[in-house]
């Protein structure tokens, strides 16, 4: 500890602070083995068939079993690699077309009823026509993830570009300034929130985007492991695919935070 | 005395899709140099129009305005860049006009020093207390080193206090600089405190209706404030602008 000339009253709460934090993970984790116990339990014990419901130890084995063939990794490096691809590509992309329709009113008007038109559509509607385009390698499944994001990454931008505080503009105006400076100095800088939040949903959007994919067509991957295995009713792989996705989400969302927090502290000094 | 800005017969007009609105008609004043003239008018007549119109972010519908040298605008609020430091905030008017050599950025830090700010160059907006952020917007200002300053409304946003005191220490800075400026507001108060000359407005469209030259000379605004003839302006300055 650092400091150590704290009052009794703030050591107090300090401690306070960490039993609770003590106490919620203690929970959580108590929660997820309670939760985990019963399933083996319910299984084991034959309450339930555990050809339908799987069980923990059924998908350690199932996992394991992928791991010794080598097809763990491929496939959770199929999905990742589709994942981040796609999100990268709806993230840059979406931003360059939120600066360009904030640039141009006349460019947003005359884009936005394509905009809503194609925020509105399902996307899933498009999957034959993407397996005709892309066939049914990863490519298809990278253009169903920028599909899925790109609106929401242009949306989201565009929102704050456009709210940048008017009577800032007008300051800079009075300095003389020009379009490109009111851009770099001011409008960029003050959207800098917005693209770390948007950052956060695109990173969810990419998932969202890829495992539809994989579900429409796909030769590899945790989405096809879930459908082929739903085919051939094989709920153990599943299940252990579903648990693999879980892991990877949280994973990335760990990463997000991590990052938003690299940004938040650059963007403070 | 030279004119720094004349307004000869401007009139504005506000075109929107619901109809035309005229905001100011048939103005016509000077501002000379080293001068400080207080417009004062109801809210709404066309203040900041016509400061904007000074500025030339907009363009007059009818008549001319003439401008000699340059200009740095003051709004209401300080509108300092959040993610700015004071230093780099104050900065900002040479970054847009690319000036960036090394003496006038000592001259805007030591513009700064000498104004109270030398300890918060490091600090961020948010640190710093509503009157010393209004500071830092008119140091930013000055940084520019403009020859008039056009001041819209500076110290509505602040509190009683804090307004006085602000208003103080603006027109020590702008006296001590020699600067020529023109300031809006709708207090006649603040009006009679500051200014050299007061312009008095109608309600939209705005008009000049009196033109009247004070004669503080350099007494300060609280000071002016003590003195029998405030009171006098203030009863006159009332009466004109609700008839
Ligand atoms: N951009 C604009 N478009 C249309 N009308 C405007 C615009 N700006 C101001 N006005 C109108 O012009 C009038 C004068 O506005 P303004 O100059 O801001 O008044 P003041 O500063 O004296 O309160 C008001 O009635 C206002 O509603
Ligand atoms: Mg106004």
């Amino acid at each position: 500890m650092k400091h150590t000339a704290y009052s009794k009253e703030h050591a107090r709460f300090l401690i306070k602070r960490r039993k609770n934090l003590t106490l919620v993970w203690t929970l959580r984790i108590g929660v997820l083995a309670l939760l985990l116990g019963l399933w083996e339990l319910v299984t084991a014990c034959g309450w339930v068939d555990p050809f339908i419901m799987s069980s923990p130890s059924r998908i350690a084995k199932t996992i394991a079993s992928l791991y010794a063939d080598g097809s763990l990794f491929y496939h959770i490096g199929v999905t990742l690699w589709e994942t981040l691809a796609g999100f990268a590509i709806a993230v840059v992309l979406g931003f360059a077309v939120a600066l360009l329709l904030w640039w141009s009113e006349t460019v947003r008007k005359v884009l936005e009823p394509y905009i809503v038109v194609l925020n509105a559509l399902p996307k899933i509607a498009l999957g034959p026509l993407i397996i005709v385009w892309f066939g049914t390698g990863s490519e298809a499944i990278v253009f169903m993830t920028v599909l899925v994001g790109i609106i929401v990454a242009i949306l989201h931008m565009l929102s704050a570009f456009i709210a940048t505080d008017p009577n800032k503009i007008l300051l800079m105006r009075s300095l003389g300034a020009g379009k490109w400076q009111i851009l770099f100095k001011l409008v960029l800088p003050s959207s800098y929130p917005a693209l770390i939040s948007m950052l956060k949903v695109s990173v969810g959007m990419a998932w969202i985007g890829s495992i539809m994919g994989e579900y429409i067509v796909s030769r590899a991957g945790l989405g096809y492991l879930i459908v082929y295995g739903g085919q051939v009713f094989k709920l153990d792989l599943v299940m252990s695919a579903t648990f693999l996705l879980c892991l990877l989400a949280a994973g990335m969302y760990a990463l997000v935070v991590l990052l938003e927090k690299i940004l938040v502290k650059n963007a403070e000094r | 005395m030279k004119n720094i800005l004349q307004f000869q017969s401007v009139t504005y007009i506000y075109h929107t899709v619901r109809g035309e609105l005229i905001a100011a008609k048939d103005v016509t004043f000077s501002v000379g140099e080293g001068e400080f003239v207080a417009v004062i008018g109801p809210s709404g007549c066309g203040k900041t129009t016509i400061l904007s119109l000074a500025a030339g972010l907009l363009k007059p519908s009818d008549g001319t305005i003439e401008r000699s040298g340059t200009f740095g605008y003051m709004l209401q609020k300080d509108e300092l860049f959040p993610w700015r430091t004071i230093e780099k905030n104050i900065y900002l008017p040479l970054e847009v006009r690319r000036q960036r050599s090394p003496q006038q950025r000592e001259r805007a830090v030591a513009l700064a020093e000498k104004y109270g700010l030398g300890d918060f160059l490091k600090s961020y907006p948010a640190q710093l207390s509503g009157g010393m952020r209004q500071r830092a917007a008119l140091i930013r200002t000055l940084a520019a080193d403009p020859d008039l300053l056009l001041l819209d409304e500076p110290f509505s946003a602040l509190d009683y206090q804090t307004r006085l005191n602000v208003c103080e220490d603006v027109a020590n800075i702008i006296r001590s600089e020699k600067k020529t400026a023109l300031l809006i507001t709708h207090d006649i108060s603040e009006a009679i405190s500051l200014a050299d000359r007061i312009l008095v407005l109608s309600a939209r469209p705005a008009r000049v209706l009196h033109t009247h030259t004070l004669d503080f000379g350099g007494v300060p605004p609280l000071r002016r404030r003590e003195l029998p003839a405030f009171s006098g302006w203030f009863e006159r300055l009332w009466g004109e602008l609700n008839t």
